[in-house]
């Protein structure tokens, strides 16, 4: 822990600087632009994160930093290229909504976004506790505050519901900070060191256990596994949905990144322990993320129940363990991100001004907009797991990896459970195509919002094409990982 | 294990014993007055007549002024001792404070520009 040599070595954050100078940038700009002119904020974010993302793929960010605290790999960069494709594509889509509802507020968002993006940059890279703590507050806090941002003196106006949306998330924010914090004191007394490395290697006393499972606990309130989920519903509802489908798809993987860290990193070698625990919490975040989508009638509810049911199958890739696991783990995640969003920018076309997201109201959208109800019903469709867009592979990927594992049951509950999360994604496909309307009016969506979805659509479609490219770059992350 | 945690219990035991001392001790030593004047009840405000409860509401302005104040704050903690250590640590010293200054100006001018210290 002494060894300096790594103190200054700033390579493997290049891309994390590159964030931080973006928040800078949009905090300079945001300064220097008049009152009513500053749509180009988002648009900046969106070409920065974008121009960030393309460089990955040039700089070589692996090594140790900070004394060995952070730790780049090709696993490390594999969540950064989806944080940071998310980040470009919310922004993106999401320009418009904030330039028409919060126009002298723009600034202020991106730069919560850019400072979540980069606390969750960080933490698939934490070799240390506190780092791991830094990087996990830097991603929660800011994200409370964007779920916030419609409200307005208006009690009763479009953003009603975002008090009760962020209070919500804030809470359990708050308390899984507590408990995950308690849990890595314990973890520190127990040990007696920092280093995530050191953990397992420790006299194994119940304190160290109770640590660990107190870190758990912690970490499930982040990716909302059952019973830990009550928030998300109530927090979905009533943030404004870009940043919802935000919020649906990069701290979800995020907080997985932190699951493999604490649990495969750290205490891979302790499997018997934590296994029935684990495989207790997926199991019924299975059952109930997918029982409860059922009777939902608003598409906001729906979509974040079944993003429940979905962090059960990637859970399940998680506590398998195998290096098998990590790569169905990492292309589950990107196909969850490119389709999610995707089916959350839709909402948002759809539903833009709406008080709520009713099902009733994209009754007839394939008159009103035929492709945008085309797009929603790829993304629907992937999210269920038909062959042949991304959600396919990613489902049978998992059920292929837990099969292998030896957890053949799981399998079984998986694969029955994506029989019923079909009847109900159907539900809010039925409304698009099966329901019509006397006079169709068309849907207003702007034209970055447009391409994002477009975007996430080409992703949908062409990982489930041609998914090769990406089971390749998450294989070669994989073994990576724990290395 | 016992021998680990000793440290930390005779530490929590000093604290607690440490608290209850002073408590019982105040009320073991403490000269009891017999008279019962009213103004021996009364808050000492440096001389003022003390006039209201302490439940009032406060300015929003004054969190906004506070979170510049810490701005500054936090500038002074970090400039001092880099004043005292930058001959020894060269040039990336002066890089990165001048960095971290202008992160902290960028900060300033932002207070500065959204009117955070306009009194309305």
């Amino acid at each position: 822990m002494t060894d300096t040599s790594t103190l200054t070595n700033f390579a493997p954050l290049v891309l994390d600087l590159m964030v931080v100078f973006t928040a800078l940038l949009v905090l300079a700009t945001d300064i220097l632009l008049p009152a009513g002119r500053k749509k180009g904020l988002g648009q900046l974010t969106a070409v920065a994160l974008a121009g960030i993302l393309g460089l990955s793929f040039v700089v070589d960010t692996s090594g140790l930093a900070f004394s060995g605290a952070y730790e780049g790999s090709a696993w490390t960069l594999f969540f950064k290229r989806l944080f940071l494709g998310v980040g470009a594509l919310v922004a993106l889509g999401g320009t418009e909504h904030v330039d028409q509802r919060y126009p002298g507020r723009q600034g202020e968002l991106w730069l919560l976004l850019l400072s979540t993006l980069l606390g969750m940059m960080l933490l698939p890279g934490a070799r240390n506790l506190i780092l791991f703590v830094v990087a996990f507050e830097l991603m929660g806090l800011p994200l409370v505050l964007m779920a916030a941002w419609p409200k307005t003196e208006d009690a009763d106006g479009p953003g009603r519901k975002a008090p009760e949306a962020a209070l919500k998330l804030y809470v359990v924010s708050a308390a899984s900070t507590a408990i995950t914090g308690m849990g890595m004191a314990l973890l520190f007394g127990a040990s007696g060191s920092l280093a995530l490395a050191d953990l397992a290697g420790a006299p194994q006393t119940p304190l160290l256990w109770l640590g660990l499972f107190t870190v758990i606990a912690g970490l499930s309130f982040k990716v909302g596994a059952v019973p830990f989920h009550q928030w998300v519903p109530d927090t979905y509802e009533g943030a404004p949905t870009p940043v919802v489908g935000f919020l649906s798809v990069a701290p979800k993987a995020a907080g997985l990144a932190a699951f493999a860290l604490i649990l495969l990193e750290a205490f891979g070698s302790a499997q018997a322990r934590w296994l029935p625990v684990m495989l207790f919490l997926t199991v019924i975040t299975l059952v109930v993320g997918n029982a409860l989508a059922v009777p939902q009638n608003d598409a906001k509810r729906l979509l974040a129940y079944s993003g429940i049911a979905q962090i059960g199958y990637m859970l399940i890739a998680v506590v398998i363990g195998t290096e098998a696991g990590q790569a169905v783990l990492l292309f589950y995640l990107a196909g969850y991100a490119v389709t999610n969003l995707g089916a959350f920018l839709v909402i948002e076309a759809v539903t833009g001004d709406a008080p709520d997201a009713d099902l009733g109201r994209f009754a007839g959208l394939y008159q009103r907009a035929p492709g945008l109800a085309f797009a929603l019903l790829i993304f629907l469709l992937s999210l269920a797991g038909i062959p042949f867009v991304v959600g396919f592979w990613a489902k049978l990927y998992v059920f292929m990896a837990a099969y292998e594992a030896g957890l053949g049951w799981l399998v079984g509950l998986g694969a029955a459970l994506s029989i019923l999360a079909l009847f109900y994604y159907l539900r809010l496909a039925k409304a698009v195509y099966l329901r019509s309307v006397d006079d169709p009016q068309p849907v207003a969506a702007g034209g970055g919002l447009k391409l994002a979805i477009w975007l996430c659509l080409a992703g949908t479609i062409g990982f489930g094409a041609w998914p090769a490219p990406v089971v390749d770059a998450a294989r070669a992350a994989a073994a990576a990982f724990g290395g | 294990m016992i021998d680990v945690w000793a440290p930390a219990l005779v530490f929590m035991a000093l604290s607690l014993a440490m608290g209850v001392g002073m408590v019982v001790a105040a009320r073991v030593l403490a000269v009891k007055s017999k008279d019962t004047l009213p103004t021996r009840t009364v808050t000492y405000e440096s001389g003022e007549e003390a006039k209201g409860t302490a439940w009032i509401r406060f300015h929003p302005r004054y969190y906004v002024v506070a979170l510049v104040f810490v701005l500054f704050d936090v500038e002074a903690v970090f400039l001092l001792p880099w004043t005292l250590n930058v001959k020894g640590l060269g040039w990336f010293a002066i890089a990165e404070m001048v960095v971290f200054l202008g992160v902290l100006l960028l900060g300033w001018g932002y207070a500065l520009r959204k009117g955070a210290l306009r009194w309305q």
